[in-house]
């Protein structure tokens, strides 16, 4: 662990977000196609577009939304959806926690403003950015308005000119998350070290994905590789 | 017909759950005191979860992801370039599914 890291952390700067914005934009760009099937599924359930487009402005999660649609009937279950949305994130705990030693030099105020546009992509390369030294919190915010912006782009195109697009996984777009979750894993291994804990994740989310209601096995997988990694600590 | 005002009232009740989500991890580990092991479990857990959302999603995913996914492991190791393993595995994955398609 390199000395002094956390005294460095902490700052938010205009550049820092422009960074982010900038690294994230490339990847950010193919959210739109998800956006506009998001959009286009939930004209189909009856939803309005302004509706539509107001759930991705302030729930900005996809997998929650698409999870949410498919129990749009009426009349509608409240608590069901809220409590499969609570489900489907509960993940983002885990991010948020893996955040903290970087979020924890920010006045408490800030930090959960910064946490308002977490969500894995921009966690995933703001991550990576951490262990090359990148201590501006920025960086979270600029990758996170990014794919903001493209979620509600996508879902607005979606949801107001309708989309022939079909079934994404034809173009192979169903890959692109886990491949760019595989690309900056690569980027994460740290030797033999990893070995253990990367094993108990895969094979928990493995069980646990076939056990649990959706969303739960990320959630499993990450504490288990998180609990490994830290017994190994003590040896 | 579901009322406008009952599903807006669902849609702000999905996004306070999901702030809560994202809000509540960085809360709880304020209460955490951050001694050389939990920093061990963060640095884990940060890796651990990557693994937990890509492993399930190949293995119970159709071949097509399988070899996209092997394929851009490939592309990403040689180039270290994100985007080229992104693209590859995206172009392999349609390939894959158009071929299987002409088959079938």
């Amino acid at each position: 662990m390199a000395e002094g890291g956390l005294r460095h952390a902490g700052h938010v700067s205009w550049r820092g977000v422009r960074n982010g914005f900038r690294r994230m934009l490339p990847l950010a760009i193919f959210v739109v196609p998800f956006g506009i099937a998001f959009g286009a599924a939930a004209i189909e359930k009856g939803v309005s577009p302004a509706l539509a487009i107001l759930m991705s402005a302030l729930v900005f999660a996809g997998a929650s939304q698409f999870s949410a649609l498919d129990l749009w009937t009426a009349p509608l279950a409240l608590i069901p959806i809220l409590l499969t949305t609570f489900a489907v994130n509960a993940r983002h705990l885990l991010l948020g926690a893996a955040l903290y030693p970087w979020l924890s030099a920010c006045p408490p105020r800030q930090r959960f403003a910064i946490v308002g546009v977490l969500s894995d992509p921009n966690w995933a390369l703001a991550t990576k950015a951490y262990e090359s030294g990148e201590r501006d919190a920025g960086f979270l915010v600029g990758s996170g308005i990014v794919l903001w912006i493209v979620w509600l782009a996508g879902t607005a195109i979606g949801a107001l000119v309708g989309s022939d697009l079909g079934d994404l996984s034809r173009y192979g777009f169903d890959v692109l998350i886990t491949v760019y979750f595989l690309t900056i894993l690569i980027g994460l291994w740290r030797g033999r070290d990893d070995v253990l804990p990367w094993l108990a994740a895969a094979g928990a989310a493995v069980v646990a994905a076939d056990l649990l209601p959706p969303g739960w096995y990320v959630v499993v997988g990450g504490l288990a590789g998180g609990i490994v990694g830290a017994l190994r600590h003590d040896r | 017909m579901i009322a406008e005002a009952e599903a807006l009232l669902a849609v702000i009740g999905m996004a306070a759950v999901t702030y809560a989500t994202r809000a509540g991890g960085v809360w709880l580990a304020s209460f955490m005191t951050i001694t050389p092991r939990t920093e061990a479990f963060l640095r884990s857990l940060s890796s651990s979860v990557l693994v937990a959302l890509v492993v399930p999603a190949i293995v119970k995913g159709d071949a097509a992801s399988a070899a996209a996914a092997t394929v851009a492991l490939g592309v990403m190791i040689v180039t270290r370039s994100a985007i080229a393993a992104i693209t590859v595995g995206i172009v392999v994955a349609a390939a894959w599914r158009h071929a299987i398609g002409f088959m079938s």
